[in-house]
Parts: C-alpha cells; sequence; structure tokens
C-alpha cells in the first residue's frame, strides 16, 4: 500500500455553511432575469424603450439596473475576496471564461474605436487586439472570486452609464461603413440588455454558491436554462402568432349548424363568397396517398431484405450510404430531377402523379430508415424462437417480425407524410398550372378502363393540381394582387395538416418505445 | 410485523437478535452509523428501517438475494440515490459527525470522501492516465492545462506521482505502466474494474463502497480484486455488497444480511454470521435453503 | 456481402428451384428491366413489360412465396440504389451542356447575363455560403446547448414535455417559416434596421437557423442520451459535479453523434430553398462589400426556384440551373457521407464499452 492516502488529509468539512452571500448574489440574478423579459420584449415591440413605468422610462429603469447589478457584483467579489464571506473561489477562472470576456473587450474597444472615433483598421485592429489580450490576462491572475464579478460589473457599468448618460439613447443611431443596415437606440438598448443579463445571470448565481465547481455548476446552469426557455418561448410564439392571424380567414363565414366552413370547403373563384383553398386541400391528400402507395412497399421491402436477408457487410453499406444521401438530398434537387426525369416522360405536362412520384421518391428514404431501425429493434430471441420451431425465414418473417416491426414502420411513415406534406421545393416544377383553382381533382371518379394500352387510365392523375404548401407560395409570389390574409389562412391549415401528422407519429412513438422498456 | 413470531435458532424473536446487534461491539471508531434508514421508490419500499454502524478501516460485507436492497443501501451511502428522480430517503447517514442527507451538505466533499466502484466497470473513454487524474483535475488539485503551463504552475510531476501511486494501489501498475496514454476502453474487464478501483483512490477518499465489484469479471479477474479489497482495507474503509457468499466469508469482517423486502435480519462479525446465525432465515439463506 | 459471394448466393438459391420457377424468375427479371428501359426511352411502351412483370410477381407469390418475397424484397433494396443513380445522372447530364460551354469559369464567374447567355454561379454559391454560415453560427451552439439543457439538466418530467414538443417544432413546414420572413420579419426588418431593400442574407440566415435549431436539438440530445447513465454516475461518485460531468464525460464520448448532428443542421441549411427564395428579392449580383450581410442576393436554391418558369425557353439557363443543382447535390452529399463516417466512428467508441 501507498504511504499516503487513506484519513490522514487535511479534510474539507461536508457541510458548507451559508455565508450570506447568496443572497446578494441574487440581486443581479434576479435583475438579469427581468432585463433578459424586458430586452425580448423591446425587441418584440411590446414595450418602448421611452415607454414610463412609475414615472421613468424603461431606457433609465434598465441602464439603473444594471449600474445597480454592477455595484452589487463589485461588492460581492470584494466581500469574498477579502475573506469578508465564506467562499470557495479556485485560484483562477477559466481560459474560456477569460477568453470570453477577452472577446466582449475585443469587440466594445474595436466599435468604440472605429466607429465613435472614426479610427482607421491600422489603429482600431491593434487597440482591440491589446484589450482582449489585457483583459484576458487580468481575469486570468485574479482568483476566481474576482475574475467573475469584475469583469461582468465592468460590462454593467459601462452599458449602464452609455444609457444613462444619453450617450447611446433611445434616438442614438450608427451606420457602420459597408453595411446596409443602420442600428438604432432602442435595439441597442434592448442588445444591452440581453447580454448583461445573461452575464448578471451567470456571475450572480455563481456567487451565491460560493464560486468553485459548484458555483460553476449552478452559473452554467442557469445560463442554458434561461436560453432553453428562451428558445421555447420564441418557438411556441412562431405558432402562436400563425394562428392569431390565420384564425380570423379560417372562420370567416363559419357557423356550426348547419355547418359551414367556407375558406376550408370552398374553391377560389367568383362563384364563391368565401374563396377558399379546398382544392388545395385535397391536392395535398392525394399527393399524400399516391406518395405513400409509392414508396412505403418500396421502403419497407428494402428494410426487410437489409435487415433479414442480407449480410451485413459491404453491400448493406452502400444501400445505407445510398439511402441517407438520399435522405440528405435538397428538396429543390428532386424537384429539378423530376422536372428532367418525369415530367417529359408522363404526359410532357405538370401532373398530379409527377408530384405523388416524386414525393415519393422523398418519402422514400426517410420510411426505409425507421422501418429499417424497427426491424432491428425487434429482438433477436423471436426469430431465433421461430426458427427453433422449424419455421421457414420467410414465415418468420411475415408472422413474427413484420407485426412487431409494425409500430416503429408506422411511425416512420407517419412522420415521413408530415414532413412531405409541408415540402413546396419538389413540387414546385411538375405539379400547379393554377394554384388557386376552383375546383378539387377527383381522382377516384376519374378511373377509366379502355380497350387499348394501357388499358386503364385516369384524367386526373395526369391533370395538374395544386397543393397547400404551393398555394402559400403562390400568394406570396402574386404580390399586390393576393391578400395577406388568405396567406395566413393558408399558413394555419398547412400548419394544423403538418402538425397533426407529427403529432401523432411522435405519440406513437413514445407509446411503444415505452411499451418496449417495460 | 410479521418477523415477530420468525423462529430463531436461540428461540429468541427476531425482535430481540436486533437489540442485540444495535449493541453490535466491534473494536475501534464506527466510519458511517446509519440510524433507521427507510427508502422508497414511488409506492415501494425498498428499505425498511435500516440502522447499523460501519467500523474504520475494516471490509463490510452486505449480502442478500437479489431484489433485497442492498445495492440501494449502498448508494444511500454517498447518496448516489439522488440521481434517481422516484428515490425518496428517510431516515439519517451519520458521517464526520454530520447527517449527510442534511440540507446543506455539500455533495462534492461527500462523495470525495466516500468514494465508489461500480458493479460493471465504467472508465471514461479516456486513457489511462486521465481517468486515474480525473478526480483530481475537477477538485483543482491537478491542473495541467494551458494556462497552469504559461504561469509555470504545471503540475505534471504530481500528475505521474498520482498516476503510479494509485495505479500500483489497485494492483495495476505493472500491467498497464508502459500504455498509460492508451484508452481505457482497451483494457481487460478486470484491469478495467482496478483502473476503476484506482481512480477512486485517486481522490482519497475515507471510505469505499463497492457494488458487486467482481460480478463481471472471471474467477482470475476476481481473484484478484479480492485479493485487493483486503489490502485496501487497510488504509480504508470498504463497504461491499456481494451475491456471493463465500466471497464475503473470505474477505470481510463484518457482514450484513439482507433478505427481501429491504430489510436488514442479522448484522456481526463475518465468522459468527456464517458459523452460527442466530436467525433462522438467515441461517436458510446461508445454508442455501433459499435466495 | 461481397459481390462474389453474392452472385454465389443467388446461383446457389438459383439451383434449388424447380424449372418453371426459374423460367418465372428469369422472365420477371427481364420484364423489370424492359419496363425500366421502356420508361427512360418510350414512357408509353411501358405498360407490356410492367403487366408482365406483376404477372410474372402473381405467379410466384401463389407458387413459390418465400423465394418471391426474397427477390421482391432484393428489387426493393435495389431500387434505392438506382433512384440515387437516375438522379444524379440525369442531374449531371443536364447540366453538361452549360458546363461545355462555359468551362471552369461556371464555377469562377461571377457573371449571370441571361441576353448574353453567360451564366456563373460565384454569386449563387456566395448567397449559400454566407447564408449556410449564419444559419449554423445560430443553429450549432443553440442547438447543442438546447440539448444538453433536455438531456442533462432539465428534470424528468420538464424533459418529457420538452422532447417532443421540439421534435414537433421540428415538423414547421420551411414556406412557414418563409412567410412569417416575407410578411413580418422583412418589413420589421426595413423599418428597424432601415435595410434599403426587401429581404437580405442575414434575415434568410437567421430564419433558417431557427428552422435547423430544433432538428439539431434532436438529434444532439440522442447523441447525450445514448451516453451511459454508468459512465455519468462514475463521475459524480468521484465527486464532480453535474456540469463538469457533462463538459468531462457526456459531451466528449457524444461528441461524433453532435457533430453529426451540425453536419445534418448544415446540409439543412444549404438546401433549404422556400424561406430563402421567399424572403429574398433574388437579384443576381454579390453584395457590395462582399461581407455586407445585409444586402441581398440568391442563393443556389432560391436561383432554382425563382428562375426556372423564365428559364423554360431558354435551355442554357436551364442547364445553368441544372449546374447549381449539381453543386448542391454534391456538396449535401459529401457531408452525409462525412456525418456517416464520424457517427460510425462513435458506434465504435462507445461499443467498446463492454
Amino acid at each position: 500500500m501507498s504511504e499516503s492516502g487513506g484519513a490522514n488529509h487535511d479534510r474539507a468539512n461536508i457541510v458548507t455553511e451559508t455565508s450570506g452571500v447568496d443572497r446578494l448574489a441574487g440581486v443581479p440574478a434576479v435583475f438579469g432575469a427581468v432585463a433578459f423579459v424586458v430586452g425580448w420584449a423591446i425587441v418584440f415591440r411590446w414595450v418602448h424603450v421611452t415607454d414610463v413605468l412609475a414615472g421613468v422610462t424603461y431606457a433609465t429603469l434598465l441602464s439603473a439596473g444594471h449600474v445597480l447589478a454592477a455595484v452589487v457584483l463589485c461588492a460581492v467579489g470584494v466581500l469574498s475576496t477579502t475573506g469578508v464571506v465564506d467562499t470557495d473561489p479556485d485560484d483562477s477562472t477559466g481560459l474560456f471564461t477569460a477568453l470570453a470576456f477577452g472577446a466582449i473587450a475585443f469587440v466594445g474597444v474595436g466599435l468604440t474605436a472605429s466607429q465613435t472615433f472614426d479610427t482607421g483598421a491600422g489603429v482600431w485592429l491593434p487597440a482591440s487586439v491589446v484589450a482582449l489580450v489585457l483583459v484576458t490576462v487580468a481575469v486570468l491572475s485574479v482568483p476566481e472570486d474576482l475574475g467573475v464579478t469584475l469583469p461582468v460589473a465592468a460590462f454593467e457599468l459601462v452599458v449602464g452609464l452609455a444609457v444613462l448618460t444619453d450617450v447611446i439613447g433611445p434616438s442614438w443611431t450608427w451606420s457602420p461603413h459597408g453595411f446596409s443596415a443602420s442600428f438604432v437606440g432602442p435595439i441597442a438598448i434592448a442588445a444591452f440588455a440581453m447580454v448583461g443579463s445573461l452575464l448578471c445571470v451567470w456571475a450572480g448565481t455563481n456567487a451565491s454558491q460560493g464560486f468553485g465547481s459548484r458555483g460553476r455548476e449552478l452559473g452554467a446552469y442557469s445560463l442554458i436554462s434561461t436560453y432553453a426557455a428562451a428558445l421555447l418561448a420564441i418557438l411556441v410564439l412562431l405558432i402562436v402568432f400563425v394562428v392569431q392571424n390565420g384564425i380570423d380567414q379560417v372562420l370567416k363565414g363559419a357557423q356550426l349548424w348547419p355547418f359551414k366552413l367556407p375558406f376550408v370547403l370552398n374553391g377560389y373563384g367568383l362563384q364563391y363568397d368565401v374563396n377558399g383553398i379546398f382544392p388545395a386541400i385535397v391536392g395535398t391528400v392525394w399527393l399524400v396517398v399516391g406518395a405513400v402507395v409509392f414508396a412505403v412497399p418500396l421502403a419497407v421491402g428494402a428494410a426487410v431484405y437489409l435487415t433479414e436477408y442480407a449480410d451485413q457487410g459491404r453491400f448493406t453499406r452502400i444501400v445505407e450510404t445510398a439511402t441517407n444521401g438520399l435522405w440528405s438530398t435538397p428538396s429543390i434537387v428532386y424537384g429539378l430531377f423530376a422536372f428532367a426525369f418525369l415530367l417529359p416522360r408522363i404526359q410532357n405536362n405538370v401532373t398530379l402523379l409527377t408530384g405523388q412520384l416524386v414525393l415519393g421518391f422523398m418519402l422514400l428514404p426517410l420510411v426505409l430508415i425507421t422501418s429499417r431501425e424497427a426491424l432491428q429493434n425487434v429482438p433477436d430471441e423471436y426469430r431465433d424462437a421461430s426458427a427453433a420451431l422449424g419455421v421457414t425465414q420467410w414465415q418468420t418473417i411475415r408472422s413474427v417480425v413484420l407485426p412487431a416491426a409494425i409500430p416503429g414502420v408506422l411511425t416512420g411513415v407517419i412522420l415521413g407524410v408530415g414532413r412531405i406534406a409541408g415540402e413546396t421545393a419538389p413540387i414546385l416544377l411538375v405539379l400547379v398550372r393554377e394554384p388557386f383553382s376552383a375546383s378539387a381533382p377527383s381522382v377516384i371518379g376519374s378511373f377509366h378502363f379502355t380497350a387499348s394500352a394501357p388499358f386503364v387510365t385516369n384524367e386526373a392523375l395526369l391533370s395538374p393540381a395544386t397543393a397547400l404548401p404551393y398555394q402559400l407560395f403562390a400568394v406570396i409570389t402574386a404580390g399586390v394582387g393576393a391578400s395577406q390574409e388568405f396567406g395566413w389562412g393558408t399558413a394555419l391549415v398547412l400548419l394544423c395538416v403538418v402538425m397533426f401528422f407529427y403529432a401523432i407519429g411522435i405519440t406513437t412513438r413514445i407509446y411503444f418505445r415505452r411499451k418496449l422498456r417495460q | 410485523m410479521s418477523q415477530m413470531e420468525t423462529q430463531t435458532t436461540t428461540g429468541e424473536t427476531e425482535e430481540q437478535i436486533r437489540d442485540e446487534w444495535l449493541e453490535y461491539d466491534f473494536e475501534g471508531e464506527s466510519a458511517l452509523s446509519v440510524e433507521d434508514l427507510d427508502v422508497f421508490y414511488g409506492n415501494d419500499q425498498a428499505l425498511q428501517s435500516i440502522s447499523m454502524d460501519v467500523p474504520e478501516k475494516s471490509v463490510t460485507a452486505l449480502i442478500g438475494p437479489s431484489g433485497c436492497g442492498k445495492s440501494t443501501f449502498l448508494r444511500c451511502l454517498n447518496r448516489m440515490n439522488d440521481r434517481i428522480d422516484a428515490a425518496r430517503v428517510e431516515g439519517t447517514v451519520e458521517f464526520d459527525g454530520e447527517n449527510i442527507y442534511d440540507d446543506d451538505v455539500n455533495l462534492v466533499e461527500l462523495r470525495k470522501r466516500i468514494g465508489m466502484v461500480f458493479q460493471s466497470p465504467n472508465p471514461f473513454p479516456k486513457s489511462i492516465r486521465e481517468n486515474i487524474s480525473y478526480g483530481p483535475r475537477k477538485h483543482g488539485d491537478i491542473d495541467t492545462g494551458l494556462v497552469a503551463r504559461l504561469l509555470g504552475r504545471d503540475d505534471r510531476d504530481e500528475e505521474e506521482e498520482l498516476v503510479e501511486r494509485c495505479l500500483r494501489g489497485a494492483a495495476l501498475w505493472d500491467e498497464v505502466h508502459d500504455r498509460l496514454d492508451d484508452n481505457a476502453l482497451g483494457l481487460s474487464g478486470g484491469q478495467q474494474q482496478r483502473l476503476c478501483i484506482a481512480r477512486a483512490l485517486a481522490v482519497s477518499p475515507d471510505v469505499l463502497l463497492m457494488d458487486e465489484p467482481a460480478s463481471a469479471l472471471d474467477p482470475i479477474a476476481t481473484s484478484k480484486i479480492e485479493d485487493l479489497v483486503e489490502e485496501l482495507a487497510e488504509e480504508y474503509t470498504v463497504v461491499i455488497v456481494t451475491h456471493n457468499m463465500q466471497q464475503a466469508a473470505r474477505i470481510s469482517d463484518q457482514t450484513a444480511v439482507f433478505l427481501t423486502g429491504g430489510e436488514l435480519v442479522e448484522y456481526g462479525d463475518t465468522d459468527q454470521i456464517f458459523e452460527n446465525p442466530q436467525s433462522q432465515r438467515v441461517e436458510d439463506y446461508i445454508t442455501g435453503k433459499f435466495g | 456481402m461481397s459481390g462474389a459471394s453474392t452472385t454465389q448466393a443467388i446461383s446457389r438459391s438459383f439451383g434449388e428451384l424447380d424449372w418453371p420457377a426459374r423460367i418465372a424468375g428469369l422472365v420477371g427479371a427481364l420484364s423489370l428491366i424492359a419496363a425500366f428501359a421502356a420508361f427512360i426511352v418510350e414512357p408509353g411502351a411501358v405498360v407490356f413489360p410492367a403487366l408482365v412483370f406483376v404477372a410474372v410477381a402473381l405467379y410466384g407469390w401463389f407458387a413459390h412465396q418465400a423465394e418471391t418475397a426474397r427477390s421482391l424484397t432484393f428489387l426493393a433494396t435495389a431500387s434505392t440504389l438506382v433512384i440515387l443513380g437516375v438522379i444524379t445522372v440525369y442531374l449531371f447530364v443536364k447540366a453538361v451542356p452549360i458546363l461545355r460551354q462555359m468551362g471552369a469559369s461556371l464555377l469562377t464567374s461571377a457573371v449571370w447575363d441571361v441576353h448574353g447567355g453567360r451564366y456563373g454561379l460565384v454569386t449563387m454559391m456566395w448567397g449559400t455560403l454566407v447564408t449556410t454560415i449564419i444559419a449554423t453560427l445560430v443553429s450549432a451552439p443553440l442547438g447543442v446547448a438546447g440539448a444538453v439543457f433536455i438531456s442533462e439538466i432539465a428534470p424528468k418530467s420538464v424533459r418529457e414535455a420538452v422532447k417532443p414538443a421540439i421534435e414537433l417544432l421540428a415538423g414547421i413546414p420551411s414556406i412557414v417559416y418563409g412567410y412569417i420572413g416575407f410578411v413580418v420579419i422583412n418589413s420589421y426588418m426595413m423599418d428597424l434596421f432601415r435595410l434599403p431593400t426587401n429581404g437580405s442574407l442575414f434575415i434568410v440566415g437567421l430564419v433558417i437557423g431557427v428552422m435547423a435549431l430544433p432538428t439539431v436539438v434532436s438529434v444532439s440530445e440522442d447523441a447525450l442520451n445514448a451516453v451511459p447513465n454508468a459512465m455519468k454516475d462514475g463521475s459524480v461518485a468521484l465527486g464532480s459535479t453535474d456540469w463538469q460531468t457533462t463538459k468531462s464525460v457526456s459531451v466528449p464520448a457524444a461528441i461524433s453523434g453532435i457533430s453529426a448532428a451540425v453536419i445534418l443542421g448544415v446540409g439543412r441549411a444549404l438546401g433549404e430553398t422556400m424561406a430563402a427564395t421567399v424572403i429574398l428579392a433574388n437579384v443576381t449580383q454579390l453584395p457590395e462589400p462582399l461581407y455586407d450581410v445585409f444586402g441581398n442576393t440568391i442563393t443556389l436554391t432560391s436561383a432554382i426556384a425563382s428562375q426556372y418558369g423564365v428559364a423554360a425557353g431558354r435551355p442554357t439557363q436551364l442547364s445553368a440551373l441544372f449546374a447549381a443543382g449539381v453543386v448542391l447535390f454534391v456538396v449535401v452529399l459529401a457531408l452525409s457521407v462525412v456525418s456517416q463516417t464520424i457517427e460510425r466512428r462513435m458506434q465504435q467508441t462507445l461499443g467498446g464499452d463492454q
């Protein structure tokens, strides 16, 4: 055994005393959380920086908050480093953090030098690099409690004072050379609020745990959680926004009894009181049906062959690579291909059938990949048990493997359908002649049998059609002619259709995965 | 409770036996002292009111049939059960004069001092050297990063010394000293497990918890681990879970027997437990009548 | 399976069959090849060999179901290769005329002169490059952070709600994003950032980045989730915090999966068509100066989508659009192969943990 180790070390107590610094450090953290929301509210124009709250403008409130946070953070750092409060900082802040502060200094000094003092690259570039190096080295050479608090405090102080003293006020504008955009005061104040708030949340929560590894953990966690909340909020807002804008159009003239939903059930033309998108909905349905009929048997068959018959080796790898390649091929490339290959061979014109085929080509790799996964998830015990009973391989596949894999295959098909139902690019070139059409294609009613080849014809399949995503595109390209409301309505219906497929697909997947685990 | 009526070899009730071993007097100080520990997973109770003291610098074996809660108990001792969302723990575990379930306990410090080795070897997909120095690096005791090198605070020599000391401590040095930079996943199962022990030693714990450390290994690797455990007990307090009774008899100083339902039925010197168990159920279990 | 053993296996199983089955197999194979050839050369005639194939398949299904099933599934597998092959061939064939006319300057010239009939792809490639970079800067760090949140930080109940929600958001059609960009963001940017024109590379990159976010989050989360819990437990039991475990164990162990997710996101951004088409004004000029991300230009995808209509009567312009498609196709295929190689390596790394 070694000479050291065991219990003869200087031991830290397993209990950490609460020092009181956590309360103080909560101030910048709370300010950060509030400023983050206010920053977004300014960007979304829910509030304006010159709006007044309790007699003071938001701009002033925010900058006062910045200064307050700076003062508190300074105090926390000093209290900690002088040992007044009990904390557990490391010897030095990490390189990554130091470089991040350095980068902020680089940007700040660079912008000030080049824009405010209008110096050339010969001056501002060296100045910024010097700032970067200085700040990085400074942060690295002090203990962690100062390295975390002081740089944030400095940033907060600078932006807070800049806004308070009206150097960057609501009426400030800045047009950088070489860019077409100008930046105005409200945007700058919002940007300060957001960057500053994230820094404050990080430094405040870090300090509240007394720095050290637990402080870094809480700092990082609160930063990432804030961001994740923002991400979710933005994505949800996106959906809410579409619903808000489209719901009026969708419900225009609607009534429950007798049931009427003209926007969804009408065509587009003079004979309708409310123009609708029924032909597009039917077109999308037929596109999806055709794609499924074409792609699913092929994809499932290929998945069965790859998983059950083929030896795992070069051949399966090549097919896998090809499938993944097809999966990531941009949708517009499928459109080009259909335009070059299918269009001249089918009626030499845009047709519903071509649209179905090209979406089928897109669906194929998606379903193939998920079906293969589903088949691979069927436990080998099933196959062995069946084979041990003397059942042939094909019978095993048919009666044991495929039924067990059906839920997975189905999920793949549903998610795939959700994806192709919303695709515009592949059908852009091959499907539509008249996007705003008055009547829906009637595929079932147009089958005709003939005595000569090709024996069966279907006028509807071989005619142009329209589809929901295309219709939305058409609203945009039509420019002034089409109304925005019509577009929002179409967007909402399209979103509902696609989300419906996705919701079902994801729910079944979760359900069957859970069942598999039990 | 049903065990009130259960027959015992000495004619006492289990309750009386329990009272006896609650006063079980071992030589030396106790490192951990558990009192009235209950663990629930959702609505299921996994451990029922466990109380026992673990003496320091010795090997304490926890044995029992599978599902009896011995691993759960072990994971309570360094609060690894906190990582299972559904688990709820009541009762106290005293370590170093503090209840480790108090709110203000610093889990980092706690786990530094109570290390753990898991059932199947779980080395990190890093080099052998990095596996050993992982803990000290995270605790800031060893720094070989760019900044440290620039500032002249490079701890490479300390790292080398630590790696050698821990690998020797885990009886692995001779086998791997010429390939310290190889990926640890390339080692055999037994070597990986000893690497995990070495990794735990690197943070200089007081207590080493081992959860069936040899269950995934072949007989030769197992005997190496067993020898190692006995050796470690000279410096560390070792608590080891095993379902292999011969193993417990070979290496442990004390044995605690858990039976189905999460109760601790008997606890005492290993010799006494295996030669003269007081509870009928423990005797049945040890002689192989059930479990 | 190597080529030789495939042939052997086929000939062996062929030898086991009786004569009618052998003939049927041969007729089936020939009729399928004939149908494919007919579709390429004379689409009207495709119906005859197709009917023969259907008849043979039906006969096989009832007489020799096992062999027929095996052959049909093999044909399905082969069809994926055929489809990829046909796509490649037709894209390249259609791009040949412009390549012959322009030579290497197709890829080095920024001239897009419809009247002079001279076409270079540099403008589009620059637009695609800039938007992809912006989109990746948005989606990669934020996507990985989101994945870390779901997999490592969020409590179980939050995780179970957020993961499906993110997957659901991955399904929002790109044209809906495009419409929002076109109607709302374009005017917002003109209003607040005083952009001179409708649309800019910056907006497109931002929108595409947000669009790719859910995919990147979801795929990187899968990678992080695949890191065995035992490995994380091992780190925590040494007294490191969860954050240190995430940084030093989970993320490094999952790094190949995470990079595959980022590459997937890049691929999505490259091929995104509708958002770029409707947000940009699609002017075939490089921004001035080049780094003006608030400038208005065109991307490879939006060039195809916005010009196919006017190009219908001009074969060279159409061919130039196909050349744009070829560039996209090749880059995305290369990305796909790279990400698969990385992912395979990931499986090997984690597979070694046994």
